[in-house]
Protein backbone atom coordinates (compact mmCIF):
# COMPACT_ATOMS: atom_id res chain seq x y z
CA UNK A 1 0.00 0.00 0.00
CA UNK A 2 1.30 3.43 -0.91
CA UNK A 3 0.79 6.43 1.30
CA UNK A 4 1.03 9.95 -0.15
CA UNK A 5 4.25 10.33 1.82
CA UNK A 6 5.95 7.59 -0.18
CA UNK A 7 5.24 9.61 -3.29
CA UNK A 8 7.36 12.43 -1.93
CA UNK A 9 10.02 13.75 -4.24
CA UNK A 10 13.30 13.19 -2.41
CA UNK A 11 15.80 14.22 -5.08
CA UNK A 12 14.94 16.99 -7.49
CA UNK A 13 17.46 18.24 -10.01
CA UNK A 14 16.22 21.26 -11.86
CA UNK A 15 18.33 22.17 -14.90
CA UNK A 16 21.53 21.29 -13.12
CA UNK A 17 24.79 22.01 -14.90
CA UNK A 18 28.31 21.39 -13.71
CA UNK A 19 31.35 23.03 -15.19
CA UNK A 20 34.93 22.06 -14.58
CA UNK A 21 37.98 23.84 -15.84
CA UNK A 22 40.85 22.06 -17.51
CA UNK A 23 44.02 23.84 -16.57
CA UNK A 24 46.94 23.72 -18.98
CA UNK A 25 49.33 23.74 -16.03
CA UNK A 26 48.71 23.44 -12.33
CA UNK A 27 50.23 25.98 -9.99
CA UNK A 28 50.00 24.07 -6.76
CA UNK A 29 52.83 25.78 -5.00
CA UNK A 30 53.26 29.27 -3.72
CA UNK A 31 56.82 29.29 -5.03
CA UNK A 32 55.86 28.15 -8.51
CA UNK A 33 52.98 30.60 -8.62
CA UNK A 34 55.15 33.54 -7.58
CA UNK A 35 58.13 32.67 -9.78
CA UNK A 36 55.89 32.30 -12.80
CA UNK A 37 53.43 35.02 -11.98
CA UNK A 38 52.82 36.13 -15.59
CA UNK A 39 52.26 32.52 -16.70
CA UNK A 40 50.12 31.92 -13.64
CA UNK A 41 47.81 34.80 -14.43
CA UNK A 42 47.68 33.86 -18.10
CA UNK A 43 47.00 30.25 -17.22
CA UNK A 44 44.00 31.11 -15.12
CA UNK A 45 42.58 32.95 -18.12
CA UNK A 46 43.48 30.25 -20.62
CA UNK A 47 41.62 27.55 -18.74
CA UNK A 48 39.24 25.47 -20.79
CA UNK A 49 35.69 25.05 -19.57
CA UNK A 50 34.32 21.53 -19.62
CA UNK A 51 30.68 20.86 -18.94
CA UNK A 52 30.37 17.57 -17.07
CA UNK A 53 26.59 17.99 -16.82
CA UNK A 54 24.34 20.15 -18.94
CA UNK A 55 20.79 21.09 -17.92
CA UNK A 56 20.00 17.83 -16.24
CA UNK A 57 16.48 17.67 -14.80
CA UNK A 58 15.54 14.60 -12.87
CA UNK A 59 13.04 13.82 -10.13
CA UNK A 60 13.42 10.79 -7.91
CA UNK A 61 10.65 9.80 -5.51
CA UNK A 62 10.91 8.14 -2.17
CA UNK A 63 11.47 4.40 -2.42
CA UNK A 64 12.40 4.44 -6.07
CA UNK A 65 15.58 2.84 -7.26
CA UNK A 66 17.08 4.49 -10.27
CA UNK A 67 19.99 3.26 -12.35
CA UNK A 68 22.28 5.69 -14.12
CA UNK A 69 24.09 4.26 -17.11
CA UNK A 70 26.23 5.70 -19.85
CA UNK A 71 29.68 5.51 -21.38
CA UNK A 72 32.83 6.67 -19.58
CA UNK A 73 32.87 10.41 -19.03
CA UNK A 74 29.13 10.78 -19.51
CA UNK A 75 28.79 12.49 -16.12
CA UNK A 76 27.41 9.59 -14.08
CA UNK A 77 29.76 10.00 -11.16
CA UNK A 78 29.52 13.78 -11.30
CA UNK A 79 25.78 13.42 -10.90
CA UNK A 80 26.21 11.29 -7.78
CA UNK A 81 28.80 13.68 -6.37
CA UNK A 82 26.40 16.58 -6.86
CA UNK A 83 23.54 14.77 -5.12
CA UNK A 84 25.83 13.89 -2.20
CA UNK A 85 26.94 17.56 -2.04
CA UNK A 86 30.57 16.64 -2.62
CA UNK A 87 30.57 18.78 -5.72
CA UNK A 88 28.87 22.17 -5.80
CA UNK A 89 26.78 22.75 -8.89
CA UNK A 90 27.48 25.53 -11.35
CA UNK A 91 23.92 26.28 -12.47
CA UNK A 92 20.46 25.09 -11.60
CA UNK A 93 18.78 23.93 -8.43
CA UNK A 94 19.09 20.81 -6.35
CA UNK A 95 16.77 19.68 -3.56
CA UNK A 96 17.56 16.63 -1.47
CA UNK A 97 15.25 15.46 1.32
CA UNK A 98 16.66 12.91 3.73
CA UNK A 99 19.93 11.45 4.88
CA UNK A 100 22.24 10.63 2.00
CA UNK A 101 24.63 7.75 2.37
CA UNK A 102 27.13 7.66 -0.45
CA UNK A 103 28.69 4.31 -1.26
CA UNK A 104 31.51 5.95 -3.17
CA UNK A 105 35.14 4.90 -2.91
CA UNK A 106 34.37 2.67 0.03
CA UNK A 107 36.71 2.90 2.95
CA UNK A 108 38.55 5.92 1.55
CA UNK A 109 37.81 7.90 4.70
CA UNK A 110 39.32 5.36 7.05
CA UNK A 111 42.50 6.13 8.91
CA UNK A 112 45.01 3.25 8.80
CA UNK A 113 46.46 3.90 12.27
CA UNK A 114 43.30 3.38 14.30
CA UNK A 115 41.18 0.28 14.69
CA UNK A 116 38.27 -0.77 12.54
CA UNK A 117 35.94 -0.16 15.47
CA UNK A 118 37.07 3.45 15.94
CA UNK A 119 36.96 4.10 12.21
CA UNK A 120 33.47 2.64 12.03
CA UNK A 121 32.16 5.00 14.74
CA UNK A 122 33.80 8.06 13.22
CA UNK A 123 32.55 7.23 9.73
CA UNK A 124 29.03 6.50 10.91
CA UNK A 125 28.96 9.91 12.61
CA UNK A 126 30.37 11.48 9.44
CA UNK A 127 27.51 9.85 7.53
CA UNK A 128 24.98 11.42 9.86
CA UNK A 129 24.36 9.15 12.84
CA UNK A 130 24.69 10.37 16.38
CA UNK A 131 27.51 8.85 18.37
CA UNK A 132 25.08 6.82 20.46
CA UNK A 133 23.32 5.41 17.39
CA UNK A 134 26.69 4.59 15.87
CA UNK A 135 27.80 2.68 18.94
CA UNK A 136 24.54 0.75 19.01
CA UNK A 137 25.11 -0.35 15.42
CA UNK A 138 28.71 -1.42 16.02
CA UNK A 139 28.05 -5.10 16.60
CA UNK A 140 25.89 -5.35 13.51
CA UNK A 141 28.64 -3.72 11.48
CA UNK A 142 31.23 -6.07 12.93
CA UNK A 143 29.11 -9.09 12.07
CA UNK A 144 28.28 -7.90 8.61
CA UNK A 145 31.90 -7.14 7.70
CA UNK A 146 33.05 -10.62 8.86
CA UNK A 147 36.25 -9.12 10.25
CA UNK A 148 36.33 -11.21 13.42
CA UNK A 149 39.31 -10.31 15.59
CA UNK A 150 40.55 -7.80 13.03
CA UNK A 151 37.76 -5.41 14.00
CA UNK A 152 39.87 -4.19 16.91
CA UNK A 153 43.15 -4.14 15.00
CA UNK A 154 44.57 -1.01 13.34
CA UNK A 155 43.29 -0.83 9.79
CA UNK A 156 46.79 -0.83 8.30
CA UNK A 157 46.78 -4.57 8.97
CA UNK A 158 43.69 -5.02 6.74
CA UNK A 159 43.64 -6.40 3.23
CA UNK A 160 41.94 -4.22 0.62
CA UNK A 161 38.97 -6.57 0.69
CA UNK A 162 38.60 -6.09 4.43
CA UNK A 163 38.71 -2.31 3.98
CA UNK A 164 35.89 -2.43 1.50
CA UNK A 165 33.86 -4.85 3.57
CA UNK A 166 33.98 -2.56 6.58
CA UNK A 167 33.23 0.45 4.37
CA UNK A 168 30.17 -1.27 3.00
CA UNK A 169 29.07 -2.41 6.44
CA UNK A 170 29.21 1.16 7.78
CA UNK A 171 27.49 2.70 4.77
CA UNK A 172 24.50 0.34 4.82
CA UNK A 173 24.04 0.41 8.58
CA UNK A 174 23.60 4.15 8.96
CA UNK A 175 19.88 3.89 8.23
CA UNK A 176 20.22 5.70 4.92
CA UNK A 177 17.16 7.33 3.43
CA UNK A 178 18.92 7.76 0.13
CA UNK A 179 21.67 5.33 -0.87
CA UNK A 180 24.03 6.32 -3.64
CA UNK A 181 25.93 3.39 -5.10
CA UNK A 182 28.81 3.94 -7.48
CA UNK A 183 30.34 0.85 -9.06
CA UNK A 184 31.18 -0.70 -5.71
CA UNK A 185 29.28 -3.91 -6.03
CA UNK A 186 32.09 -5.60 -7.90
CA UNK A 187 34.12 -5.95 -4.72
CA UNK A 188 34.82 -8.79 -2.35
CA UNK A 189 34.37 -12.46 -3.04
CA UNK A 190 31.26 -13.94 -4.58
CA UNK A 191 29.77 -14.71 -1.21
CA UNK A 192 30.19 -11.16 0.07
CA UNK A 193 28.80 -9.74 -3.15
CA UNK A 194 25.73 -11.91 -2.76
CA UNK A 195 25.35 -10.55 0.75
CA UNK A 196 25.64 -6.95 -0.43
CA UNK A 197 23.01 -7.49 -3.12
CA UNK A 198 20.73 -9.14 -0.61
CA UNK A 199 21.17 -6.18 1.74
CA UNK A 200 20.48 -3.64 -0.96
CA UNK A 201 17.39 -5.61 -1.91
CA UNK A 202 16.28 -5.45 1.72
CA UNK A 203 16.86 -1.68 1.87
CA UNK A 204 14.81 -1.38 -1.30
CA UNK A 205 11.93 -3.19 0.31
CA UNK A 206 12.25 -0.83 3.29
CA UNK A 207 11.55 2.03 0.86
CA UNK A 208 15.08 3.38 0.86
CA UNK A 209 15.69 5.45 -2.25
CA UNK A 210 18.57 4.04 -4.26
CA UNK A 211 20.58 5.64 -7.03
CA UNK A 212 22.88 3.14 -8.69
CA UNK A 213 25.63 4.07 -11.12
CA UNK A 214 26.96 1.13 -13.02
CA UNK A 215 28.58 -0.16 -16.14
CA UNK A 216 26.99 -3.46 -15.32
CA UNK A 217 23.71 -3.22 -17.16
CA UNK A 218 22.52 -6.49 -15.67
CA UNK A 219 22.49 -5.14 -12.13
CA UNK A 220 20.61 -2.08 -13.36
CA UNK A 221 17.98 -4.31 -14.95
CA UNK A 222 17.82 -6.38 -11.81
CA UNK A 223 17.64 -3.68 -9.16
CA UNK A 224 16.11 -0.61 -10.70
CA UNK A 225 12.60 0.57 -11.30
CA UNK A 226 13.83 3.18 -13.70
CA UNK A 227 16.98 3.85 -15.68
CA UNK A 228 18.56 7.04 -16.97
CA UNK A 229 21.03 7.09 -19.82
CA UNK A 230 23.55 9.89 -19.69
CA UNK A 231 25.62 10.94 -22.66
CA UNK A 232 27.99 13.89 -22.77
CA UNK A 233 26.53 15.24 -19.56
CA UNK A 234 22.93 15.27 -20.74
CA UNK A 235 20.05 12.84 -20.33
CA UNK A 236 19.76 10.87 -23.56
CA UNK A 237 17.05 8.46 -22.51
CA UNK A 238 14.95 7.72 -19.47
CA UNK A 239 12.40 5.06 -18.68
CA UNK A 240 12.03 1.35 -18.00
CA UNK A 241 15.42 -0.27 -17.33
CA UNK A 242 15.16 -2.88 -20.09
CA UNK A 243 14.37 -0.28 -22.77
CA UNK A 244 17.00 2.21 -21.65
CA UNK A 245 19.64 -0.50 -21.43
CA UNK A 246 18.78 -1.65 -24.95
CA UNK A 247 19.02 1.91 -26.14
CA UNK A 248 22.41 2.25 -24.49
CA UNK A 249 23.71 -0.98 -25.94
CA UNK A 250 22.52 -0.17 -29.43
CA UNK A 251 23.98 3.32 -29.25
CA UNK A 252 27.37 2.40 -27.97
CA UNK A 253 27.93 -1.19 -28.94
CA UNK A 254 26.98 -2.55 -32.29
CA UNK A 255 26.04 -6.01 -31.09
CA UNK A 256 23.18 -6.47 -33.49
CA UNK A 257 25.20 -5.07 -36.34
CA UNK A 258 22.32 -2.74 -37.10
CA UNK A 259 23.46 0.75 -38.00
CA UNK A 260 22.22 3.15 -35.38
CA UNK A 261 23.39 6.36 -36.96
CA UNK A 262 23.09 8.07 -33.62
CA UNK A 263 26.44 7.19 -32.12
CA UNK A 264 28.05 10.53 -31.52
CA UNK A 265 30.71 9.44 -29.10
CA UNK B 1 21.62 31.04 -9.48
CA UNK B 2 23.02 27.79 -8.15
CA UNK B 3 21.28 26.65 -5.04
CA UNK B 4 21.22 23.46 -3.08
CA UNK B 5 18.99 22.77 -0.15
CA UNK B 6 18.81 19.85 2.17
CA UNK B 7 15.71 19.81 4.31
CA UNK B 8 13.31 17.49 5.96
CA UNK B 9 9.69 18.54 6.35
CA UNK B 10 9.59 22.31 6.95
CA UNK B 11 8.09 22.03 10.44
CA UNK B 12 11.06 19.91 11.46
CA UNK B 13 13.53 22.51 10.31
CA UNK B 14 14.27 23.86 13.78
CA UNK B 15 14.79 20.41 15.25
CA UNK B 16 16.97 19.46 12.32
CA UNK B 17 19.19 22.45 12.93
CA UNK B 18 19.62 21.40 16.55
CA UNK B 19 20.52 17.80 15.70
CA UNK B 20 22.88 19.18 13.07
CA UNK B 21 24.63 21.22 15.75
CA UNK B 22 24.78 18.24 18.10
CA UNK B 23 26.24 16.12 15.31
CA UNK B 24 28.87 18.75 14.50
CA UNK B 25 29.83 18.87 18.14
CA UNK B 26 30.15 15.06 18.36
CA UNK B 27 32.18 15.04 15.19
CA UNK B 28 34.53 17.63 16.66
CA UNK B 29 35.00 15.53 19.81
CA UNK B 30 35.63 12.32 17.85
CA UNK B 31 38.12 14.00 15.53
CA UNK B 32 39.91 15.58 18.49
CA UNK B 33 40.17 12.21 20.21
CA UNK B 34 41.52 10.70 17.00
CA UNK B 35 44.17 13.41 16.60
CA UNK B 36 45.31 13.02 20.19
CA UNK B 37 45.44 9.27 19.82
CA UNK B 38 47.30 9.31 16.51
CA UNK B 39 49.87 11.59 17.98
CA UNK B 40 51.04 9.01 20.49
CA UNK B 41 50.87 5.85 18.49
CA UNK B 42 54.20 4.12 18.23
CA UNK B 43 55.96 6.46 20.63
CA UNK B 44 57.52 5.06 23.78
CA UNK B 45 56.97 8.06 26.02
CA UNK B 46 53.58 8.78 24.53
CA UNK B 47 51.84 11.79 26.00
CA UNK B 48 55.01 12.87 27.79
CA UNK B 49 56.51 14.10 24.53
CA UNK B 50 54.02 16.91 24.06
CA UNK B 51 54.57 18.04 27.62
CA UNK B 52 58.33 17.66 27.45
CA UNK B 53 58.75 19.67 24.25
CA UNK B 54 57.67 23.13 25.46
CA UNK B 55 59.27 22.41 28.82
CA UNK B 56 62.63 21.59 27.25
CA UNK B 57 62.37 24.60 24.95
CA UNK B 58 61.67 26.73 27.99
CA UNK B 59 64.68 25.35 29.83
CA UNK B 60 66.94 26.08 26.84
CA UNK B 61 65.66 29.66 26.63
CA UNK B 62 66.06 30.10 30.38
CA UNK B 63 69.58 28.77 30.29
CA UNK B 64 70.60 31.02 27.39
CA UNK B 65 68.92 34.20 28.57
CA UNK B 66 68.95 33.95 32.30
CA UNK B 67 72.14 32.00 33.02
CA UNK B 68 74.41 32.89 30.07
CA UNK B 69 73.23 36.41 29.23
CA UNK B 70 72.09 37.12 32.78
CA UNK B 71 68.93 38.91 31.68
CA UNK B 72 66.95 40.18 34.64
CA UNK B 73 63.44 41.10 33.57
CA UNK B 74 61.16 40.81 36.54
CA UNK B 75 61.12 39.92 40.16
CA UNK B 76 59.73 36.48 39.28
CA UNK B 77 62.18 33.66 38.53
CA UNK B 78 62.87 33.78 34.81
CA UNK B 79 61.88 30.19 34.15
CA UNK B 80 58.40 30.80 35.58
CA UNK B 81 58.11 34.13 33.81
CA UNK B 82 58.94 32.35 30.55
CA UNK B 83 56.89 29.16 30.90
CA UNK B 84 53.73 30.98 31.97
CA UNK B 85 53.77 32.60 28.53
CA UNK B 86 55.39 29.82 26.50
CA UNK B 87 52.78 27.16 27.32
CA UNK B 88 49.78 29.13 26.01
CA UNK B 89 51.91 30.28 23.07
CA UNK B 90 52.75 26.67 22.21
CA UNK B 91 49.02 25.93 22.01
CA UNK B 92 48.60 28.90 19.66
CA UNK B 93 51.57 28.13 17.43
CA UNK B 94 51.05 24.37 17.10
CA UNK B 95 47.32 24.85 16.40
CA UNK B 96 48.04 27.10 13.45
CA UNK B 97 50.86 24.90 12.18
CA UNK B 98 48.97 21.61 12.35
CA UNK B 99 45.77 23.12 10.99
CA UNK B 100 47.56 24.00 7.75
CA UNK B 101 47.26 20.37 6.68
CA UNK B 102 43.72 19.88 8.02
CA UNK B 103 42.11 19.89 4.59
CA UNK B 104 45.02 18.92 2.37
CA UNK B 105 45.92 15.85 4.45
CA UNK B 106 42.32 14.65 4.61
CA UNK B 107 41.63 14.63 0.89
CA UNK B 108 40.24 11.07 0.95
CA UNK B 109 37.73 11.95 3.64
CA UNK B 110 36.68 15.25 2.05
CA UNK B 111 36.12 13.57 -1.29
CA UNK B 112 34.02 10.80 0.13
CA UNK B 113 31.53 12.26 2.55
CA UNK B 114 29.89 15.61 2.96
CA UNK B 115 30.06 16.90 6.51
CA UNK B 116 30.63 20.30 8.11
CA UNK B 117 34.21 20.55 7.02
CA UNK B 118 35.21 23.41 9.29
CA UNK B 119 35.41 20.88 12.13
CA UNK B 120 38.71 19.60 10.69
CA UNK B 121 40.84 22.70 11.38
CA UNK B 122 38.94 23.25 14.61
CA UNK B 123 39.87 19.74 15.74
CA UNK B 124 43.53 20.72 15.30
CA UNK B 125 42.91 23.57 17.75
CA UNK B 126 41.04 21.44 20.28
CA UNK B 127 43.56 18.61 20.26
CA UNK B 128 46.32 21.13 20.94
CA UNK B 129 44.13 22.62 23.66
CA UNK B 130 44.04 19.17 25.25
CA UNK B 131 47.85 19.21 25.45
CA UNK B 132 47.88 22.74 26.82
CA UNK B 133 45.45 21.81 29.59
CA UNK B 134 47.69 18.88 30.50
CA UNK B 135 50.68 21.20 30.74
CA UNK B 136 49.01 23.44 33.34
CA UNK B 137 49.69 21.02 36.27
CA UNK B 138 53.41 21.13 35.39
CA UNK B 139 53.31 24.89 35.68
CA UNK B 140 51.47 24.61 38.99
CA UNK B 141 54.15 22.25 40.33
CA UNK B 142 56.92 24.66 39.34
CA UNK B 143 55.04 27.63 40.79
CA UNK B 144 54.48 25.86 44.11
CA UNK B 145 58.13 24.77 44.20
CA UNK B 146 59.17 28.44 43.93
CA UNK B 147 56.74 29.56 46.62
CA UNK B 148 53.85 30.77 44.42
CA UNK B 149 50.32 29.72 45.25
CA UNK B 150 47.69 29.57 42.49
CA UNK B 151 44.60 31.39 43.76
CA UNK B 152 40.86 30.87 43.21
CA UNK B 153 41.04 33.44 40.37
CA UNK B 154 42.35 30.60 38.19
CA UNK B 155 38.95 28.92 38.24
CA UNK B 156 37.45 31.83 36.33
CA UNK B 157 40.56 33.10 34.57
CA UNK B 158 41.74 29.88 32.92
CA UNK B 159 38.40 29.04 31.22
CA UNK B 160 37.94 32.68 30.24
CA UNK B 161 41.36 32.97 28.60
CA UNK B 162 40.94 29.57 26.95
CA UNK B 163 37.66 30.81 25.46
CA UNK B 164 39.30 33.98 24.18
CA UNK B 165 42.21 32.08 22.68
CA UNK B 166 39.83 29.54 21.05
CA UNK B 167 37.97 32.41 19.48
CA UNK B 168 41.20 34.01 18.38
CA UNK B 169 42.40 30.78 16.75
CA UNK B 170 39.17 29.95 14.88
CA UNK B 171 39.61 32.52 12.11
CA UNK B 172 43.31 32.01 11.39
CA UNK B 173 43.08 28.19 11.26
CA UNK B 174 40.14 28.31 8.83
CA UNK B 175 42.06 30.72 6.62
CA UNK B 176 45.37 28.83 6.70
CA UNK B 177 43.78 25.41 6.19
CA UNK B 178 41.66 26.64 3.26
CA UNK B 179 44.51 28.44 1.50
CA UNK B 180 46.87 25.51 1.98
CA UNK B 181 44.65 23.37 -0.26
CA UNK B 182 45.62 25.58 -3.17
CA UNK B 183 49.13 26.60 -2.16
CA UNK B 184 50.60 23.53 -0.56
CA UNK B 185 53.83 25.12 0.58
CA UNK B 186 52.00 27.71 2.61
CA UNK B 187 52.58 25.50 5.66
CA UNK B 188 56.33 26.07 5.41
CA UNK B 189 55.84 29.82 5.19
CA UNK B 190 53.49 29.63 8.18
CA UNK B 191 56.15 27.83 10.18
CA UNK B 192 58.68 30.59 9.55
CA UNK B 193 56.14 33.32 10.28
CA UNK B 194 55.13 31.68 13.54
CA UNK B 195 58.75 31.61 14.75
CA UNK B 196 58.99 35.29 13.88
CA UNK B 197 55.73 35.98 15.71
CA UNK B 198 57.10 34.18 18.77
CA UNK B 199 59.95 36.68 19.04
CA UNK B 200 57.63 39.64 18.34
CA UNK B 201 55.39 38.62 21.22
CA UNK B 202 56.35 39.38 24.82
CA UNK B 203 57.21 35.80 25.77
CA UNK B 204 60.96 35.98 26.37
CA UNK B 205 60.61 39.55 27.64
CA UNK B 206 57.88 41.60 29.34
CA UNK B 207 55.55 43.80 27.30
CA UNK B 208 56.58 46.86 29.30
CA UNK B 209 60.13 46.56 27.98
CA UNK B 210 59.12 47.16 24.36
CA UNK B 211 56.18 49.38 25.16
CA UNK B 212 58.55 52.00 26.56
CA UNK B 213 60.57 52.08 23.35
CA UNK B 214 57.97 51.38 20.67
CA UNK B 215 54.88 52.94 22.21
CA UNK B 216 51.31 51.82 21.52
CA UNK B 217 52.38 50.02 18.32
CA UNK B 218 52.97 46.90 20.41
CA UNK B 219 49.22 46.57 20.92
CA UNK B 220 48.82 45.81 17.22
CA UNK B 221 50.02 42.32 18.07
CA UNK B 222 46.87 40.64 19.36
CA UNK B 223 48.90 37.92 21.03
CA UNK B 224 50.78 40.50 23.15
CA UNK B 225 47.72 41.36 25.23
CA UNK B 226 46.62 37.75 25.49
CA UNK B 227 50.02 36.43 26.53
CA UNK B 228 50.34 39.20 29.12
CA UNK B 229 46.93 38.22 30.47
CA UNK B 230 47.99 34.58 30.79
CA UNK B 231 51.14 35.62 32.61
CA UNK B 232 49.30 37.94 34.98
CA UNK B 233 46.95 35.11 35.81
CA UNK B 234 49.55 32.38 36.26
CA UNK B 235 52.09 34.47 38.19
CA UNK B 236 50.02 37.05 40.03
CA UNK B 237 46.49 35.53 40.11
CA UNK B 238 45.18 38.56 38.22
CA UNK B 239 42.04 38.25 36.11
CA UNK B 240 42.18 39.72 32.59
CA UNK B 241 41.07 43.35 32.36
CA UNK B 242 40.05 45.68 29.57
CA UNK B 243 43.55 45.73 28.07
CA UNK B 244 42.69 42.38 26.46
CA UNK B 245 40.77 44.29 23.71
CA UNK B 246 43.35 43.87 20.91
CA UNK B 247 42.92 40.08 21.14
CA UNK B 248 39.13 40.37 20.99
CA UNK B 249 39.16 42.77 18.05
CA UNK B 250 41.59 40.57 16.15
CA UNK B 251 39.54 37.46 16.96
CA UNK B 252 36.37 39.04 15.54
CA UNK B 253 38.05 40.32 12.37
CA UNK B 254 39.92 37.07 11.78
CA UNK B 255 36.78 35.00 12.30
CA UNK B 256 34.92 36.99 9.66
CA UNK B 257 37.87 36.84 7.25
CA UNK B 258 38.45 33.15 7.87
CA UNK B 259 34.78 32.28 7.38
CA UNK B 260 34.57 34.26 4.16
CA UNK B 261 37.73 32.62 2.81
CA UNK B 262 36.50 29.18 3.78
CA UNK B 263 33.06 29.70 2.22
CA UNK B 264 34.60 31.02 -0.96
CA UNK B 265 37.23 28.31 -1.32
CA UNK B 266 35.28 25.28 -0.07
CA UNK B 267 33.54 24.87 -3.43
CA UNK B 268 36.90 24.49 -5.13
CA UNK B 269 38.21 21.81 -2.75
CA UNK B 270 36.89 18.96 -4.89
CA UNK B 271 39.05 20.04 -7.85
CA UNK B 272 42.15 21.08 -5.91
CA UNK B 273 42.43 18.17 -3.50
Amino acid sequence: MRSPYSEQEVIVLDNVSKRYFLHPQRMGELKTALLHLPTFLKASRARQPFWALRDVSLTIRRGESVGIIGPNGAGKSTLLRIVSRLAPLTKGKLTVRGRVSPLLELGAGFHPQISGRENAVLNAVLLGLSRKEAEEKLEEMADFSELGGFFDQPMRTYSSGMYVRLGFAVAVHVKPEILLVDEVLAVGDAEFQRKCFAHIEKLRQDKVTIVLVSHDVDSVKRFCDRAVLLNHGAIAAEGRPREVVDEYLSRHFEFSGAPTGRDDS
Amino acid sequence: MATASIASRPDLWERLKLTQMARTWELLLLLTAREVKLRYQGTVLGLLWTLAKPLLLGLVFSFALSYVLRVKVTDAPYVLFLLSALFPWTWFQSSIQTSAGSFSNNAALLKKVYFPRFVLPLSAVTSQLFHFVLSIPILVLLLVAKGYHPGPEWLLGVPLLIAIQLLLLAGPVLLVASLNVFLRDLEHLVEVLMTLWLYLTPILYPLALVEKRLGPVVHLNPMASLIEAWRDLFLYDQLPGTDIWPALVFAAVALVAGSIAFKALEGQFEVAL
